[in-house]
């Protein structure tokens, strides 16, 4: 039986990585990463005050204020928008006109989060390129 | 020179050439320094899938042909893959722990089947060393190494199939949204990364090779009549008892 002793390692990794995946799935009753503004709006009364889910969108510019514990800021998907209240610092690269990702619930007709991470985008360019939509104020 | 030590050494003046293009090109006006951690992790990426690329190949001829020679690409190709992919993984979590603000994320598709992708060739090596006959470990580990390829598109297109923390694809589109110079530096270290793939596989597929010298030795030795170490068993001594 010897021989089969190598399947442990590969076989456990597998499982976790399965098992993790479907918790993560599992937790938000919703098979995806995060909702839009548009559809955390439209599922508010799935999701009452206290229910814990994701959420996804670009950080509005001119919305972002530092706050004693965190930061606040309105994410957007173009047509919706839902303002945010972060307690904790955010990622290093966390600014306006970036993609952003954040988890917890809403309390009334904010989002308080308290897990932020940045989505940064499929572009790569040198600071002079102008006209890119990374062309904001850095500081909040 | 051999062979090996030719491919290795021009695998070294590539990535010298993909370092240079990589120190050279400019940097992501979001990400600053961190914009090269890409030139190691996309490469990587690249190597995991086109070794398991590689294996589905000669799994299949394997399973046509019937030469050793398949089987053997097939192994090295699958012990190289996994390597990459590794590197891969950590040169993600390296680059994603100050970019994104994590090192890791459950509900990532592009992770989790990344993840899955190098746990279950990890388990093709462990396959392998499970089954003593040559034929039937080539045509099992063939069969696995064809079925499993299905995780190699999967986690390609899990970027755009589903919601992602980890970015889209950036390369191979037609509006692609990179630098030149910074796309330069990219292709250059992927080039060099495919040179040091075809170095590893040369040696790794006439290590291989000798496994297989070794084990038909070992088979010819264990075939020796297991007759000729017995004697008629000695009455006498029996009878004095």
């Amino acid at each position: 039986m010897t021989r089969y002793r190598w399947f442990v390692l590969p076989a456990i990794g597998a499982i976790v990585v399965i098992i993790g995946w479907m918790v993560f799935l599992s937790l938000g009753e919703n098979l995806v990463y995060y909702l839009t503004p548009n559809e955390a709006i439209e599922q508010r009364a799935q999701f009452p005050d206290g229910e814990r889910f994701r959420l996804g969108g670009q950080v509005e510019v001119g919305t972002l204020v530092a706050t004693s514990d965190g930061v606040e800021f309105t994410v957007s998907d173009g047509a919706h928008e839902v303002h945010i209240v972060h307690q904790g610092a955010p990622p290093e690269l966390f600014r306006e006109g970036v993609g952003a990702i954040v988890e917890g619930a809403w309390d009334g007709d904010v989002f308080r989060s308290d897990q932020l991470v940045v989505k940064h985008d499929e572009q790569y360019q040198a600071p002079e390129d102008e006209g890119h939509p990374y062309e904001v104020p850095t500081d909040a | 020179m051999n062979r090996h030590r030719i491919l290795g050494l021009i695998a070294l003046a590539a990535v010298l050439v993909g370092f240079y293009f990589g120190g050279q090109a400019p940097l992501d006006q979001l990400q600053g320094d961190y914009t090269r951690i890409m030139y190691v992790h996309v490469p990587s990426a690249w190597l995991a899938y086109l070794s398991f690329l590689v294996t589905f190949a000669a799994s299949i001829l394997w399973l046509a042909r019937r030469k050793p020679v398949y089987d053997r690409i097939a192994e090295s190709s699958v012990s190289v893959g996994v390597f990459f992919t590794a590197l891969a993984l950590m040169t993600g979590m390296i680059w994603g722990y100050p970019v994104w603000g994590t090192f890791w994320d459950w509900g990532d598709a592009r992770m989790m089947t990344t993840a899955l992708m190098f746990f279950v060739y990890l388990g093709y090596l462990a396959l392998r060393r499970s089954i003593p006959d040559p034929a039937m470990r080539a045509t099992r580990s063939a069969v696995l190494g064809i079925v499993a390829f299905f995780l190699v598109p999967l986690s390609y297109v899990s970027v755009i199939i589903v919601r992602t923390l980890h970015q889209g694809i950036t390369v191979v589109r037609p509006d692609s949204p990179i630098d030149g110079e910074i796309l330069l530096a990219l292709l250059s270290n992927v080039g060099a990364f495919t040179v040091v793939y075809l170095a590893f596989m040369s040696v790794k597929t006439a290590i291989a090779r000798g496994e297989e010298q070794l084990e038909e030795q070992s088979a010819a030795a264990d075939a020796t009549p297991a007759g000729a170490a017995i004697t008629a068993p000695n009455l006498e001594k029996v009878r004095d008892v």
